[in-house]
């Protein structure tokens, strides 16, 4: 993960205009955005889809991005959007309710007992939306509560929320999962 | 289990690497490479702001000054700046949650409907106090023409603040219609503030305050077909 100020610097020279500082951000950024779609979605395709689609946007609204400010709420609220978007479509032109309410069923199938840890989609897989993107934003893309709140134009105190909320549940999930933070090797 | 021990369950998951095809990123950074020029980023939130709430001033004053400054000059001092201080601090704040609407990642403000609920109910409990003439003469028939007049005033109000932030990106576009609609409804509740000379209170409550709800409904409803549209594309 690059630090902040880095990412800053980039994007305000993707700004002027500079290509090399484009390519290095799409670099960089692209893995956790990917991620991120990942575990919202559940399907690579459909991250790989909305990653692309995302950079494109990026680059339409690059000239919104204000120096100075935080640079991952930004990039994260256009992620965001795009996902949000792409469900309301596909909700709308395909019969996809039914895969939707299919998928938490299919994470809840997946859980294991003692063992092997899952990866982080399907650690998070039972949470509700809300409360992934909010996890996700946290404790793996590294981002302050602010910034989340910033990303998901809400309250800090709303973010709090849901991540107590959120972290109750993988307590019980976790717990009933037999896991502990020492079992390295089974993360994948 | 320990938060602690969940975080660092999380962040083990967190740090796995996770590769993206190479190829998908080369096709992402060479369908932008013809088109990187620079950019002129977006003013700071406070001066655009700024800069909506002084045009929607001068829209509601160039109103008045067309059609007379009557109901401005009827009031006493105290009922001016008990008028027009709530206005023009509503006026901040939707102006504040316009910029944040439009810009992506932005800190968050009240959020568009507590503040649509908010300043119409401001305004309302401001009128209840001020006027106590509850008659209701020609109630309709004025009232309607308010409305109207608030309401033809609250369009270039709002074309006007569209234009300002035209360069904008909207995450959520019926939340930035809300929030635009209920800063034209401001302008236009300004403007009559200026000029209606009839302080009966029913009048004043229901046709006045009413130009802020459907301003702002009326905002959210075209960013709405708006989005509907280019999803559709």
């Amino acid at each position: 993960m690059q630090p902040n100020g880095d990412l800053e610097m980039l994007m305000v020279r993707y700004q002027q205009g500079d290509f090399t500082a484009a390519t290095d951000l799409i670099h960089w950024l692209s893995p956790q955005l990917h991620r991120f779609f990942v575990i919202q979605s559940a399907s690579r395709t459909d991250a790989d889809d909305l990653l692309q689609e995302t950079w494109l946007r990026i680059h339409e609204v690059r000239h919104t991005y204000r120096p100075g400010e935080p640079v991952l709420p930004w990039f994260y609220a256009i992620a965001r959007h795009i996902r949000v978007d792409h469900y309301r479509k596909a909700l709308r032109t395909a019969g996809r309710e039914g895969r939707l309410e299919r998928m938490p069923e299919a994470a809840a199938a997946g859980s294991p007992g003692p063992g092997p840890m899952p990866d982080l989609a399907t650690l998070l897989a039972p949470l509700p939306e809300s409360q992934r993107e909010v996890i996700e934003m946290l404790k793996v893309a590294g981002m302050s509560l602010e910034e989340v709140a910033r990303a998901t134009s809400s309250s800090v105190g709303s973010v709090k929320q849901k991540a107590h909320r959120a972290y109750e549940r993988l307590r019980e999930r976790l717990s009933a999962m037999g896991l502990n933070p020492g079992a390295r090797g089974g993360i994948s | 289990m320990k938060e602690k021990e969940i975080d660092e369950i999380l962040r083990q998951a967190g740090r796995a690497p996770h590769p993206v095809d190479p190829a998908l990123l080369d096709r992402v950074s060479q369908s932008i490479e013809p088109s990187v020029q620079p950019v002129r980023s977006l003013p700071r939130g406070r001066v655009l702001a700024g800069g909506m709430v002084l045009l929607c001033a001068a829209v509601a004053l160039a109103g008045a000054a067309r059609s007379g400054f009557f109901g401005f000059e009827k009031l006493g001092v105290l009922d001016r700046v008990l008028i027009f201080a709530p206005i023009a601090i509503f006026a901040w704040l939707a102006a504040r949650g316009w910029v944040s609407a439009m810009i992506p990642g932005s800190r968050p403000g009240l959020s568009p409907q507590l503040l649509l609920g908010a300043g119409s109910l401001a305004l309302l409990a401001v009128f209840a106090l001020i006027f106590h003439d509850y008659r209701t003469d020609h109630f309709v028939a004025q009232g309607v023409v308010c409305l109207v007049v608030g309401l033809l005033h609250a369009v270039p109000a709002g074309i006007g603040v569209w234009f300002v932030l035209r360069r904008g990106f909207a995450v959520d576009p019926v939340a930035a219609g809300l929030a635009a609609g209920t800063l034209a409804g401001l302008a236009g509740v300004s403007m009559l503030e200026l000029h209606c000379a009839n302080f009966q209170a029913p009048h004043i409550m229901v046709w006045h305050t009413a130009v802020i709800p459907i301003s702002a409904a009326a905002g959210a409803l075209l960013a709405w077909v708006f989005r509907r549209r280019a999803q559709g594309q």
